[in-house]
């Protein structure tokens, strides 16, 4: 009970009955990636070195489960540091060998459970989730996987109820850095700061885990407008893991609030040099769109459509992300509903209803727009982009005055809030 | 739908660990190769690089001419600690057809060193695209074995993570031969046969537009992946070859042996999804596969057993062989054609569950349908070559023993075959 309170610190806003400790996966990030799967290493070894000796190990017996689910893991957390999918199809198949010797190897099934989530499965991610509980009640892990999975499913309460048992279980960066996100969902951003504290001193020195903290921070940072914590932790976030595309993302969205369009472009092209995810290149468009780099931008936009391709090749159809920027360039606006609405059903979280919410707002339809926008913004959670959304919907539902509050209030948290649709507020509110 | 989903993604976790991206190291890879070798008293550079979709589209029109020149002057090759600088002697472009109508490319080229008068040491670097993930490969000499067959075929071992080489130090000792570069590769080995990860069946249902010509052509691929399918080892060929052959069966039988087979397969898949989804919380999908095949081993034991008997009572009966016809029970026809098509082909499976997921369970049925036709197809064809087989047999010279014993012998045969599938699917089953 004493751990729980001090957790809590914050209100939970209209989930009073909920302990609410941990968030999973977060808008935007490239790969939701619940928080690390793994035991941090000892900081002498290297995932590297973890991997190879694995890999040896394996090579000698190829039966030892034990190593495999290992292996596995340990794929996960390269494929984060690398950003190179190969390695999540390598711990899909090792992770599913280990569970064809042993079906009910419980690091298999919640491995293969955080898989799904870093491939954006969520419900599968939960039913293997559930299976790991069923195998194993009281291992925090599977807790995670379950609540990482409920929070994109749009399904919180529940959700937030498995971070509570999940961090009584076992208070580390895992459950800290999920109640810091999911304060940050309630909107309880100084909670939320206090959470990322306690996870980042338990990250210290984990290299990709502690960079992946501190990008976590610039962005909650920048999402509030506190621009000087935001760089610094994104510039702390590339020396603790040199080269690290998120954290060049944070440091673009970082150096764009502080209005220095040309390091930002500089930061978010080094990002998609590295990887080059839908999000980046669209921010980098933007980016270049804004300082007049036309020609640039529209090599980026098509890059876009080629991804967009690749996904469709590879058998997705529904992501979120791409969803999101079709609709907010005004690319194909009936097919860009659809797939709104496709993207909508697979992850009904305020994410799902949010760009739902913007897509028909974008096509006329304001009045169902304004359902979605209530439901996206009904754990009170400070995101200027969505309040600006709203904003968007009530002016063009004909209500002037609540379309200037929702504007003010959007740019009230970050003046800069996107490099599309800050502009567009700004002027409206003239 | 969720269960769909669920399945389908457990499914293509379980049974097609390789998805279907074109590049098989990911869409956004820059791969490099370097074979440093001495030919006569030179020393030489193979140098290969090889862009995935997104960075081959990233970079535009390539000028070859100028990448290689670029190329040269990342690699940095010193002898006996001295700089030595490589000339671009050749180089070969091509693009590869990756995913989504999307160009891969490969772009060789080959780099003219000093001339060594002895034995030398050599240090070599390749600086090209440090920062972009993917394969890294350097060997020195020109026999030396590429494990990626310089990079046309990537390993796709588990136990192997990406290879990440990018210098090496080496003796070497000019040859005694003439000084020949090393040759650029042309036609098929340009076009790096290894691009299209398999995708075959399975991607017919995701396809964008459906017009009815592809409905058409989608429909006769899927029957001639069923046919193919047939071919491969264990679709119950011997079976139903000896059982015709034993039971002196006409084309009618074949044809409706044919028949059966389809139905039991489109049936078989059909179940087998809304059984799995129904119980997708308990059940997982690939543990019902040892079962199924029990199933059908049991069964061909069955009509072995029941095809033996029959013919040991008749021997006993009748001790004059004479040639009216048994008829042949549509009991035991049904029980060979439910053991020939009762495994559902997985990919049959994973089209349904993605047609469904689509939206486009008409389409994904058809498919379905089509893919069991062909198995039919294949199975019939067999079965028709053996009934005609039979037939030329009986009615050469050597009437007598041989063809006695036929019956008896395919009854052996088919109770083997039974009794070979029952032992191989037992030990799976726990």
């Amino acid at each position: 009970m004493r751990t729980r309170r001090l957790v809590f610190g914050g209100t939970a806003a209209g989930l009073t009955a909920v302990a609410i400790l941990l968030g999973g996966a977060l808008r935007g990030s490239p790969s939701a990636r619940s928080a690390p799967v793994l035991s941090p290493p000892p900081a002498s070894e290297t995932t590297v070195a973890q991997v190879a000796k694995l890999q040896a190990e394996l090579r000698a017996n190829v039966d030892d489960v034990n190593a495999l689910d290992a292996l596995g893991l340990a794929y996960q957390q390269r494929a984060r540091e690398t950003g190179d999918p190969t390695y999540y199809t390598k711990s899909d198949e090792v992770l599913s060998r280990a569970l064809r010797l042993a079906p009910r190897d419980l690091l298999a099934t919640s491995g293969l459970g955080s898989l799904a989530l870093s491939r954006h499965r969520f419900r599968v991610a939960l039913a293997l989730g559930r299976r790991a509980h069923t195998i194993s009640p009281t291992t925090a892990r599977n807790y995670g996987v379950i609540g990482d999975a409920l929070v994109e499913l749009g399904r919180y309460r529940a959700g937030f109820q498995a971070f509570d048992t999940m961090a009584r279980l076992r208070p580390d960066v895992s459950s800290y850095s999920r109640v810091a996100h999911a304060r940050v969902l309630i909107g309880d951003v100084r909670g939320a700061f206090s959470a990322w504290r306690l996870a980042l001193e338990a990250s210290l020195g984990q290299g990709e885990t502690e960079a992946w903290t501190r990008v976590q921070i610039s962005k909650t940072a920048f999402s509030v407008g506190r621009l000087g914590p935001a760089l610094a932790q994104a510039q702390a976030a590339l020396r603790a893991f040199p080269g690290y595309a998120p954290a060049y993302d944070a440091l673009a969205w970082a150096e764009y609030g502080r209005g220095r369009l040309h390091a930002a472009i500089a930061a978010e092209q080094a990002a998609v040099d590295r990887i080059p995810l839908p999000q980046y290149v669209s921010v980098l468009g933007d980016l270049q769109r804004t300082a007049g780099l036309t020609a640039d931008a529209r090599r980026q936009y098509a890059l876009i459509g080629v991804i967009q391709r690749l996904l469709v090749a590879n058998g997705v159809d529904t992501d979120l992300e791409t969803a999101l920027f079709d609709v907010d360039h005004g690319i194909r606006p009936r097919a860009s509903l659809a797939l709104a609405r496709r993207a909508q059903r697979e992850r009904p979280s305020i994410d799902g209803d949010d760009v739902l919410a913007w897509a028909l707002e974008r096509t006329g339809h304001c009045r169902e727009a304004l359902g979605y926008s209530q439901r996206a913004l009904r754990l009170g959670t400070r995101d200027a982009l969505k309040l600006f959304h709203r904003g968007a919907i009530e002016q063009c539902l004909g209500h002037r005055t609540a379309a200037r509050s929702w504007y003010r209030r959007a740019l009230a948290l970050n003046p800069r809030f996107s490099v599309l649709w800050a502009p567009v507020a700004r002027r409206e509110l003239r | 739908m969720k269960r769909l989903i669920l399945l389908l993604a457990v499914f293509a976790a379980l049974l097609a660990p390789a998805a279907a991206s074109a590049h098989p190291l990911g869409n956004f890879t820059i791969n490099r190769f370097s074979r440093v070798e001495v030919s006569g008293h030179r020393l030489y550079v193979l140098y290969v690089l090889d862009l995935a979709e997104i960075p081959t589209f990233q970079a535009g029109n390539i000028d070859a001419r100028a990448y290689a020149h670029r190329i040269a002057q990342n690699v940095h090759l010193t002898v006996a600690g001295r700089p030595a600088p490589l000339v671009v002697l050749g180089r070969a472009l091509a693009h590869p057809p990756g995913a989504g109508g999307l160009r891969t490319t490969r772009l060789e080229v080959v780099l003219a060193g000093p001339t060594i008068a002895g034995p030398a040491r050599l240090a070599y670097h390749d600086a090209n695209y440090a920062d972009r993930i993917g394969w890294k490969e350097v060997v020195v000499g020109a026999h030396t074995p590429s494990r990626s067959d310089e990079l046309r075929a990537y390993p796709k071992d588990m136990l192997s993570s990406p290879l990440d080489v990018t210098s090496t130090t080496a003796e070497v000792t000019p040859g005694s031969g003439p000084d020949r570069p090393p040759a650029l590769s042309h036609g098929k080995l340009l076009e790096a046969p290894d691009r299209i990860a398999d995708s075959g069946f399975a991607s017919l249902v995701g396809r964008s537009h459906l017009s009815l010509l592809v409905i058409l052509a989608s429909l006769a691929a899927a029957m001639f992946w069923g046919a193919a399918h047939a071919l491969s080892p264990g679709h119950g060929k011997t079976i139903v070859t000896a059982y015709l052959v034993g039971q002196r069966g006409t084309p009618k039988h074949a044809a409706l042996l044919g028949l059966i087979v389809t139905a039991t397969h489109t049936v078989g898949v059909f179940a087998l999804g809304l059984v799995t989804l129904a119980l997708s919380q308990f059940i997982v999908p690939d543990r019902l596969y040892p079962w199924l095949n029990l199933v059908s081993g049991l069964l061909v034991v069955g009509i072995g057993a029941s095809v033996l008997r029959t013919r040991w009572r008749r021997r006993r009966h009748h001790h004059h062989h004479h040639h009216h016809e048994h008829p042949t029970s549509f009991r035991s026809l049904l029980a060979v054609g439910v053991s020939g098509g009762l495994l559902p082909c997985p990919s049959a499976l994973v089209v349904l569950l993605a047609a469904i997921s689509l939206h486009r369970v008409a389409f994904g049925l058809l498919l379905i349908v089509a893919f069991s036709a062909g198995l039919a197809l294949s199975i019939t064809g067999v079965g028709l070559a053996a009934v005609v087989a039979r037939s030329a047999f009986r009615r050469a010279t050597f009437e007598g023993r041989l063809v006695r014993l036929l019956p008896a012998a395919s009854a052996l045969v088919i109770l083997a075959a039974g009794l070979a599938m029952t032992l191989r699917a037992v030990p799976k089953v726990s």
